[in-house]
């Protein structure tokens, strides 16, 4: 599923990609991360968020609404805003793809 | 006067080929180039450009950083946006991000030189003057109460300045790498200089805080003392502006206001600031977060929920609620804020 995300990767000072479910439960991450309660306890936080970008002294954390889900960008501060939520709008459409039909959410599921 | 175009591109033959085809324009305009946001940035601090032409991919700085750049810093000079990417939502954030063109690759070099070339026209709009005395136009321009942007360049040295007027009132100026006071002290030192007037102030921001007159006169006065060692009106050492001095002094929720009109501006959607403690549970999510990706401290979050304001938190004793409108300045909005 990386190749999904191969465009946002490429960008300046994007430095991972997570997806989880609705649900907080956590599909897949680019590169592999070790993930925490916080995110899942986050992502159940959002209730009707449907974006959400977080700024910190170190680093930024983009949060997006999908069909599937939530994606969850890392940053440095140094990325453009525009530029990702760009390249986020033009992931959507394949994410809903993918996301359509039954067990296909199971291809993003991480080896454990 | 020619002026100088600056264009962005990271491909060197698409460079090398806007320059050669644009060439033939070099008595109405002359062209620099930049292969990346940082070079462009470097340029734009370094010299007097009119016109930016930027492609939206490229290493570094990309050209969406740089539009914004612009808009924030040069917020007169105009910014054409040439890709080979090109998407009506990448159109759309161009525009709504200040870009006064938008053209897809490939492109006739002739359609972007005539694209230059009007919208340079727009630069002299309210006339050109030769061979004045700046001090007596510029109070001329306040009493007529005069909205316009005036790039002025100095005869003999070919030193360009420009000025910022609204309804009357100088709000700011820029000589190379000078801003506000000092690059108008620098300027009103000029003796003999040509005008061009724009009518239109794209700049909002008032950096200049006396009146025209104090600062003419505070200049002759420092280009007069000046004279007599030999060197250039140079820039006073800024004291702390009135608005920053009441910064200073009021509550939370007024600092955050006068801090975003003073930063964002008039007019860039903010709708409200308040404080509201609902969301404090939010923003303790967000803190254990940012400790799990080791982030830091947590400085600002921008909330979309698709109502029809989003909004802005920032942390504190209480969680500080700045709503905004969805179509606001959002990425300078929170550039600010989380300085």
């Amino acid at each position: 599923m990386k190749e999904l995300f191969n465009d946002i990767l490429a960008l300046e000072d994007v430095r991972g990609v997570v997806l989880s479910s609705l649900e907080g439960e956590i599909l897949f991450t680019e590169p592999s991360l070790e993930i925490d309660k916080s995110l899942p306890l986050f992502i159940r936080a959002l209730g009707a968020v449907r974006e959400a970008d977080l700024i910190f002294e170190k680093s930024r954390i983009y949060v997006r609404r999908t069909d599937m889900g939530y994606l969850v960008i890392l940053l440095g501060l140094f990325a453009s805003g525009a530029m990702l939520r760009l390249h986020v709008d033009m992931v959507l459409p394949s994410l809903k793809e993918r996301g359509k039909g039954k067990g296909l959410r199971s291809l993003f599921r991480r080896n454990r | 006067m020619v002026k100088k175009v600056l264009i962005v591109d990271d491909d060197q033959e698409m460079l090398l080929s806007l320059e050669d085809g644009l060439s033939k324009y070099d008595e109405t305009f002359s062209i620099a180039t930049a292969e990346d946001g940082l070079g462009a940035v470097d340029h734009l601090k370094n010299s007097t450009i009119s016109l930016v032409v930027t492609d939206l991919k490229m290493p570094k700085m990309d050209g969406f950083s740089l539009l914004s750049h612009i808009m924030e810093h040069y917020p007169e000079i105009p910014v054409i946006i040439i890709t080979g990417y090109s998407t009506s939502e990448m159109e759309r954030l161009a525009r709504e991000g200040g870009a006064i063109g938008y053209i897809a690759k490939p492109f006739m070099i002739d359609d972007l030189a005539k694209r230059i070339i009007t919208t340079l026209r727009k630069e002299a709009d309210g006339g050109t003057l030769h061979s004045v005395t700046s001090g007596i136009f510029l109070q001329l321009m306040e009493m007529e109460e005069k909205t316009c942007t005036v790039r002025l360049v100095e005869k003999s040295s070919g030193k360009q300045g420009i000025l910022f007027f609204l309804d009357g009132q100088l709000l700011d100026a820029r000589c190379d790498s000078l801003w506000g006071e000092a690059a108008a002290y620098e300027i009103f030192s000029w003796d003999n200089v040509s005008l061009i007037i724009q009518n239109s102030c794209p700049q909002r921001e008032r950096r200049i805080h006396r009146d025209l007159q104090a600062i003419l006169l505070d200049a002759m006065r420092l280009k007069d003392e000046l004279k007599r060692i030999g060197k250039p009106a140079t820039p006073r050492k800024k004291l702390a502006t009135p608005a920053e001095e009441k910064i200073e002094r009021t509550s939370p929720v007024e600092r955050v206001k006068l801090f975003l009109k003073k930063e964002a501006g008039e007019g860039y959607g903010i709708e409200d600031v308040y404080e509201d403690n609902s969301w404090e549970s939010f923003v303790k999510g967000i803190r254990r977060l940012g400790a799990a990706f080791e982030a830091g401290e947590f400085k600002a979050a921008y909330i979309d929920r698709g109502q029809s304001s989003d909004f802005i938190l920032l942390p504190g004793e209480s969680v500080m609620v700045v709503a905004v409108n969805p179509k606001c300045a959002r990425d300078r909005i929170m550039e600010a804020l989380s300085e």
